[in-house]
């Protein structure tokens, strides 16, 4: 439990992840505008408004995830800290995901309610808090594994806006095996979701586990 | 000025990230289109796409994650901490020890991204129409050479894009997520065209439209105009990132 | 030879250096003494032209850092870290500095082996040790063969043999003719191989003067350091 509070409180105090969250909440207000508009205009933009604009900035909690993680590793080698302070490998893990949720959760919570009401998707706001915290953590275990902020971002951009819509345009079928399908259609890819992040929090618990700090 | 140019090159070729950017760029057009290869046949075939005059180049696109990568790591790979105990330490001070001259360097910076990036989109470029040639020829004229070289300056100028905003931010974070998002396949600023025709001359839209044909752009730029808006944006950024380097401590 | 003068630089309204002046000259190890945060890296980094000043000089061989030709060969300079990529080779870092300021690659592995790491040369920068980080920089700042030192706080993470190797290196730089200045907090260090010393507290220079002028009627370098820092209440501190 102490730990979980460190990792907590660590997190509160850093101030890229306040600018991240801000960032990404003032982009979904942006977003959520863009396509209102567009719809009263007349020409609505093809997918579901009250979801689309968190196809976008789940961007933002993709970076959340990958600088709370990389944060260890980055100037001055806090890990080193953190290790000391915690040397149990495993329960420093869940604590760190834990906190990471816990975290993310209002922040989460606020963007897909900025998006999803105001086109009276309120039913599809729990399903959508709940799949951006996933992401999130999903993208700090992948970053926990790569431990370098730009190439870990890379990566994951790359992932979710590069290849996840070809592989969808290429096969339907591939659609309910990736991570990012829920974003758009939460009720066809969500164990997915769920899946892919256990997945990439069990590889980042045993490269944790097994590597040199 | 070769001097600087040359170590530039070779800063940038040591950075195992920029082989990231440098494969996944070349590779991602064509294998696409090879991957597509049925699909579009069908496509044809069946006569739901009919406009093919744009086939080809417009599967660039998706390749247009090298430039941005390697736009973006030139100038943050110079911020990122290089010591572990010295979270102060970073590559720039070695730089800017070896070469005090601000603009100079920018300079030497800025042609180096160029050549690597002009290179490789000639090559991607060349190899995407090849591809497309092989396998739609009979349907798909080669574009006109004006074009051609139109997609490969899109390219270089989406590189120096990157490269600029990263000059301001001193981050790599902030454009790549930016701009990636952006190259996927609805891009944010092709949305904020349907919400103001201004946002038609955002840099990657009218850039596009130096090269691509096609008739989903709600404000038509003629080529050479688009060329020169998206080259005055390039330029406007970089004035404004050279100016900030210029001044600000490193 | 080196020349500062009344050198002023606040950082978001904090004073950190105030009217710094002093000369270092060719032939003389100057030593550049203060406690941690007196702001010794300051005025190193405005004399290398990373940082600017607000107002005042800071010159090498009269001309200011940033409008030297080809850098290298005058100046050699050590700063925090090795400055190279973590995800560069050693090699790979030299050759790129090298050519920047048109030096033939052979350079590279001169300095390698100078700083005894021609083994070394093929890991990654970000594998190496804090001494071999260190080693790494210094082979930087030999690249062009330079006229004047500027290192800061160079026996930081040398073991006994690095320290040794450096101090002899410096007194020979000296005795060849080149101007040293060396940052250091560690006065028994400075007193063994400083012919001047310049003492730095609160960015003030609050002496300058020959290693024997300094200490004056002092015992040591110590004790003449906090006779003249404590001058506040609460010491250097």
């Amino acid at each position: 439990m102490n730990t979980a509070r460190a990792e907590l409180r660590k997190l509160l105090t850093l101030p890229s992840l306040r600018r991240t969250a801000l960032l990404t909440w003032a982009a979904t207000v942006l977003l959520t505008y863009a396509y209102a508009s567009a719809e009263s205009h007349g020409e609505p933009l093809g997918d579901d408004a009250a979801l689309a604009p968190l196809g976008y900035t789940q961007a933002g909690f993709l970076v959340l995830g990958v600088l709370a993680a990389t944060s260890e590793y980055q100037e001055g080698d806090q890990i080193r800290t953190t290790v000391l302070a915690m040397p149990r490998r495993l329960p420093l893990q869940v604590a760190k995901a834990l906190a990471l949720a816990a975290l993310t959760l209002p922040v989460a919570a606020a963007t897909a309610a900025t998006s999803t009401l105001p086109a009276d998707g309120a039913t599809w706001t729990p399903a959508a808090t709940a799949y951006l915290t996933l992401t999130t953590v999903l993208a700090a275990a992948v970053a926990t594994v790569v431990r370098s902020a730009v190439p870990a971002a890379i990566l994951l951009l790359g992932l979710y806006f590069v290849a996840g819509p070809l592989l969808r345009a290429g096969s339907t079928a591939s659609a309910a095996y990736l991570p990012d399908t829920a974003a758009l259609d939460p009720s066809h890819g969500a164990v997915a979701t769920i899946a892919w992040t256990l997945a990439a929090l069990t590889l980042a618990a045993l490269t944790f586990r097994y590597r040199d700090a | 000025m070769v001097n600087l140019v040359r170590a530039e090159l070779r800063k940038l070729l040591s950075l195992p990230t920029a082989w990231v950017g440098l494969v996944l760029g070349t590779l991602v057009a064509p294998v696409i289109v090879l991957l597509n290869a049925p699909y579009t046949r069908r496509a044809i075939a069946d006569g739901t796409l009919t406009d093919l005059s744009d086939l080809g180049l417009r599967d660039l696109g998706i390749g247009l994650i090298g430039p941005m990568v390697l736009g973006v790591i030139v100038v943050s790979s110079e911020y990122t901490s290089t010591a572990r105990d010295a979270p102060g330490a970073r590559q720039l001070t070695a730089t800017l020890i070896a070469v005090p001259h601000r603009l100079r360097l920018l300079g030497a910076k800025t042609t180096a991204l160029v050549l690597v990036v002009a290179a490789q989109a000639a090559v991607t470029t060349a190899a995407t129409l090849a591809l497309t040639q092989l396998l739609h020829g009979a349907h798909a004229p080669l574009p006109a050479p004006a074009r051609i070289a139109a997609a490969i300056l899109y390219w270089t100028l989406t590189a120096l894009l990157a490269y600029a905003i990263t000059l301001i931010t001193r981050n790599g974070i902030v454009p790549l997520t930016l701009l990636i998002i952006n190259s996927s396949v609805v891009s944010v600023s092709y949305l904020l065209t349907k919400v103001t025709d201004l946002a038609s001359y955002l840099p990657d839209i009218v850039g596009a439209q130096m090269f691509i044909r096609g008739t989903d752009f709600p404000v038509e730029v003629p080529p050479m105009t688009a060329g020169l808006v998206m080259t005055a944006w390039i330029v406007a950024l970089l004035a404004v990132g050279a100016v900030l380097f210029q001044r600000r401590d490193a | 030879m080196i020349t500062i003068d009344r050198v002023n630089k606040t950082r978001s309204r904090t004073r950190i250096l105030s009217d710094v002046t002093f000369e270092a000259r060719p032939g003389r190890v100057t030593g550049f003494l203060g406690p941690n945060g007196a702001g010794k890296t300051s005025t190193l980094r405005i004399l290398l032209g990373l940082d600017r000043p607000q107002s005042g000089t800071a010159l090498i061989c009269g001309r200011p850092y940033r409008e030297l030709d080809r850098p290298l060969t005058t100046v050699g300079a050590l700063l925090d870290g090795s400055g190279a990529h973590r995800a560069r080779t050693a090699r790979a870092h030299l050759r790129w500095v090298a050519a920047s300021n048109g030096l033939p690659d052979s350079r590279a592995d001169e300095v390698l082996e100078a700083v005894g790491l021609t083994g070394d040369a093929r890991k990654r920068a970000g594998r190496f040790s804090l001494g071999m980080s260190r080693r790494l920089g210094l082979a930087t700042a030999l690249l062009g063969d330079p006229a004047v030192l500027v290192l800061d706080e160079p026996v930081n993470g040398l073991d006994p043999a690095g320290i040794r190797w450096i101090r002899g290196f410096l007194r020979d730089s000296a005795e060849q003719g080149r101007t040293v200045l060396l940052s250091s907090h560690l006065m028994g260090e400075l007193a063994e191989i400083a012919d001047d010393v310049v003492v730095i507290h609160k960015g003030r220079v609050v002496t300058h003067g020959g290693l024997a002028e300094v200490t004056g009627a002092h015992r040591t370098l110590e004790d003449a350091f906090f006779a003249l820092t404590a001058t506040e209440a609460g010491g250097p501190w």
